[in-house]
Order: C-alpha cells, then structure tokens, then sequence
C-alpha cells in the first residue's frame, strides 16, 4: 500500500458512456494485476469527499489506463493522489481455457483489465452483457473477445452451453443490493450445473470504500463459518460458495 | 514535549504529542503502517471493541454526503479477548500508548472488559464509547464499572447531542477524560436504492458542531476534554486546542488523505516548522501555534494546555 502521484496526460472517449484516462504513474504501480484497483483524489478540495475506485484497464512499465464514466471531469495535466494498490488480483485456476466475465445491471469496468490478460495467455474469454449493462458500448473491446448481449431476465444465447464450457466464472452486479443479485446469479447457475465448485464462480463486490486499508471496517463481507473478509484488502472477487447468499 | 491527556494521578496517560486517531478510524494500529509514521501520532486509539463478538451490519454501509460521509457498519468485531490475542505482540512494539475502545454495551461487559484489560500490559488506557441515547445515571453506572474495575485511565467518549448533561455524572464517576464526541449520527438517501440510510456522519462540517461543545465542557468540568470531530487541517486541530482541549482525535480525515494526522501530530508536537511568512526569529520557535502567536501579540500569557507553552530545541 502506498500513497503516490499520478499525471493525467490525455483523456480519450472510448464510447457514450465512458472516457479512458492515460496516466503517468509511479513505477510501482506497474505491478498491479487484474482484480487491483486504485482510490483516487483528483482534487483538493473536500468535495466530492470519498476517494474515487478508479480499475485500471492496461498498465505499462510507468502508464496506466483507467476508464471512468463520461460524467466524470478531468483535465490533462491535472495531478492525482492515488492510494493503492487495492485488494488481491483474481485467482485464476492454473489449467483454465475458458472464462465467462458476467456483468450484472454495471458497466464491466471491474472485469476489463482481465481481458488483455486472460487473451494473452490464450484463454478464451467470453463477456455476457444483462440488464442496463447491455448498453455498454463495446466497439473498443477486442476483437477476440466474446460478447453476448443478455435479456433483463438472466436469459442469453446458448446460456446452458457457455456456464458448461466456462471454467471460471466472475460476476459483477450493480452495487445497491450485491448480496441480493449475487444471489440470484447463484440460483442461475444452481439450476444450469449439477454443483458449484469451489474457486469457479466469484462475485466481484464493488462497495464504496471510505479508507481502502481495512480500517473503517465499511466493506466487511461476512463468509460461512462466521468468518469475515474485507473487500478492500481481501477482495474485491470473492468465492460465492464461501458467502452465505441464501 | 509532554502532554498530559488524563486527570493527574499515579496512572495519569502522558502523550508526546496531543494527536491521535479516533475509534474507528485506524484499525487496530496495523493497517496504516506502510502509509505513515505511526509512532510520530501521540497514541493510538483502536477500533471499537465489545466484550462479546458483534456482527457486520447488512445492507448498504457508506452513502457519500456533500462533503462528508455516512457510514453505518454495526461495530464488526471478534470480542475483546480475540483482539487482544491478535494484536497484543503489535501493541507492545509501539513506544506510544495504546488506547483501547471498549463499547459500553452492559455494565456486566463493561466491568469484565475492564477486568480483562487491566491485566493487558500492552493496553495503556480505555476509552469507553458511550451509546448515543444512554442519559446521566446509566453513562454514571458504567463509567463506574469501567472505572472501579481497572486501575488504568478511563477515558470515557460522549455522544454529541447529550454530551453537555453526561458530562458531570461521568466525570462524578471517575472519569480520567472526556472524548468530545462520538461522530454525531444522520440519516441519508442512498442513491443506489432510494432508501433511507442512518449512521454515522463524517466531514468538516462536524467540527463547528463539536467545537463549541468543546469549548462549553472545557469550561465547566476540571478533567481534561479531547476533542474529536471533523478536524482535517492544522489549524482545525489548533481551534480545538484554543477552545480549551488537552488533545484532538482526527477522524476520517486519515481516510481521505492518510498522511495529515501524522502532519497534525507533527505539527503539533513541535516537530515541524510553523513560522509564520514575515516572523522574526525572537517572535516564533517550533512548534508555536497560533494560541500562543495571538497571546504574544495581545502581550499575555498563553492557556494552560496549550500545546505550544514550551519551547523545544
């Protein structure tokens, strides 16, 4: 965990919704992995208050890619604190070929930097797009990746086939009820397999984090066996058949 | 410099600088040490703890306020005797004192606890965080227990809106020092699912509120007042010490922008530079504060507890 600074040195929109800042970063950041994420202050004042949960999308020796939405106003030039690297990367099973990213009523954000990654490797990667997410334009995602435009229903093309085919599954959703929708893709996929093993389906928890290190204790996911995890140092994916969903 | 931040006696809690984290802000002393000096704050105050384990709370946890934010997690924690099994070997390399919170739930947990830490060499002092609708006779019955049951310093936490009634019988009880105040608790829309949301409020906006309370108690009760609330600059923490407290906790400020309690302590405890543009020499030394600047400058003598009496080298 360290606190460093960054540059904005260009902004470029990428489609309606979403622009993607092209940071010079400290070097250190340059280990970040797919599943880190950063919290970031682009100003001094006071307000907004909270940090802001930026993903990176590529990263490079001292360059960063992050995307945040279009709403958002930056400028190039302009300095960030950055407070990182934030949580664990995924943990992707050593013998993986197949990998269903599943985005939830949120744009894939969270998921993004695992593409390059994962298709670097040659694992092939497919990304099912459900409910408001479908309208996350994804003209700039590669043209390896496979995207499949769900229903709000938690129906997609050849669903029995590609959670069959998967050999990990990770699931963002959107943030006002994460246990709930997390629940209701567990129900999902109860009925598509025989069994959920474990480290095969991860929800991936994106709450608001007020501090980032573990200490406000706002981000606390309570596990079975009455255990807890942070989302900020033990997350942000965690296992669903370790989190009492029903 | 030394400052003392509990009612004189054998076990009095003697500090190196008057700033420290608020319950709830700084874990349990182990998670902001790679982001700060943690030995330049003047102590260390841990997360709240109850005698028995606490749940997390469900549903949303933290709604982002202009300028602030609500938090809302229920008081997570394993039980007094697994925090003190988990951090006893931490607590006792820090050279600060280590100020445990205990939450007041019963006056039977609270006599226990304060059993319990009393044998806890790596445990310097308690503060016992009061409920926030606990009135006079019941903040009298468990500042009591906590008191009687432990020969270190009770520090004792008020709830903002009560802090002025709870105040005497606190102190009446044996009280070493009053912690104004817990964060005051607000309710906010959360804007992911439209529902009401009640909590804890955090931001600058707190500290005009608690400041004035501040500056009633220091008034009126003769053991020492820390202030708590809002404080996110020098100056914030400096305006609680003119208002007449001994100490300030800086709350989520550390969230934000972790390194300013270390600035503040620092700052504070005479460790840095504070001369001001235009000073003469014969006018500043380290570590004045703008109490003792105005006291020249109006040619009388500074407050005592003000931080900034003492010259250092």
């Amino acid at each position: 965990m360290k606190e460093t600074q960054a540059i904005i040195e260009r902004i470029s929109r990428v489609n309606t919704g979403f622009q993607r800042l092209h940071l010079a970063v400290d070097e250190s950041l340059s280990q970040i992995k797919p599943g880190q994420s950063l919290l970031a202050r682009p100003v001094e004042a006071w307000n907004p208050y909270l940090r802001e949960h930026w993903w990176p999308v590529t990263v490079s020796a001292a360059n960063m890619i992050v995307e945040r939405p279009i709403e958002s106003r930056y400028e190039p030039g302009q300095v960030v604190s950055l407070l990182g690297v934030i949580g664990q990367p995924y943990r992707y099973r050593r013998t993986l070929r197949n990998v269903l990213l599943l985005s939830f009523d949120t744009p894939p954000t969270a998921l993004l930097m695992s593409i390059g990654w994962l298709l670097g490797n040659r694992v092939s990667v497919t990304l099912v797009l459900l409910g408001s997410a479908r309208q996350y334009d994804t003209a700039h995602l590669p043209p390896e990746l496979e995207i499949i435009h769900g229903e709000d229903d938690f129906s997609w093309p050849d669903r029995v086939m590609t959670v069959g085919w998967a050999d990990q599954v990770f699931v963002t959703v959107a943030p006002d009820d994460e246990l709930g929708r997390f629940a209701k893709v567990w129900t999902l996929f109860k009925e598509l397999r025989a069994d959920i093993p474990s480290n095969y389906l991860f929800g991936v928890f994106q709450p608001e984090l007020p501090c980032g290190v573990g200490a406000c204790q706002a981000c606390l996911v309570g596990l079975r066996g009455n255990t807890v995890r942070t989302i900020c140092q033990d997350g942000p994916a965690i296992d669903l058949t370790q989190v009492p969903l029903l | 410099m030394a400052f003392e931040i509990t009612r004189p006696g054998k076990n009095s809690l003697v500090v190196e600088t008057p700033v420290m984290p608020a319950a709830g802000i700084f874990g349990f002393g182990d998670v902001y040490r790679d982001l700060i000096k943690v030995e330049k704050l003047g102590a260390i105050v841990t997360n709240p703890v109850t005698y028995q384990p606490w749940q997390v709370a469900t549903g949303t946890r933290v709604i982002p306020l202009d300028a602030g934010v609500l938090v809302h997690t229920g008081l997570p924690n394993p039980g007094l005797s697994k925090v003190l099994n988990q951090y006893r070997g931490l607590w006792d390399r820090y050279p600060m004192p280590v100020i445990l919170h205990l939450v007041s739930t019963t006056v039977e947990h609270v006599r226990r606890g304060a059993e319990r830490i009393d044998e806890e060499t790596s445990v310097d002092a308690i503060e016992l965080g009061l409920n926030d609708d606990v009135d006079w006779s019941e903040a009298e019955h468990l500042t009591k227990a906590a008191v009687q049951a432990t020969e270190k310093p009770v520090l004792v936490r008020l709830p903002l809106h009560d802090a002025l009634a709870v105040a005497e019988a606190v102190m009446d009880a044996g009280a070493g020092a009053l912690v104004v105040a817990a964060p005051p608790r607000g309710t906010a829309r959360d804007p992911h699912t439209g529902k009401l949301v009640s909590g804890r409020v955090y931001g600058p906006l707190v500290k005009p509120a608690v400041l004035r309370v501040v500056g009633q108690l220091a008034r009126k009760v003769d053991i020492p007042v820390i202030g708590a609330g809002g404080i996110h600059t020098q100056q914030d923490a400096r305006d609680y010490i003119e208002a007449g407290a001994r100490a300030v906790q800086v709350d989520s400020a550390t969230w934000i922008q972790p390194k300013i309690i270390e600035f503040i302590a620092r700052d504070l405890g005479g460790w840095v530079l504070t001369r001001e543009v235009g000073a003469l020499a014969d006018e500043w030394h380290p570590g004045i504060g703008e109490t003792e600047r105005k006291a020249r400058d109006a040619g009388q003598p500074a407050e005592p507890g003000d931080v900034s009496t003492k010259p250092t080298a």
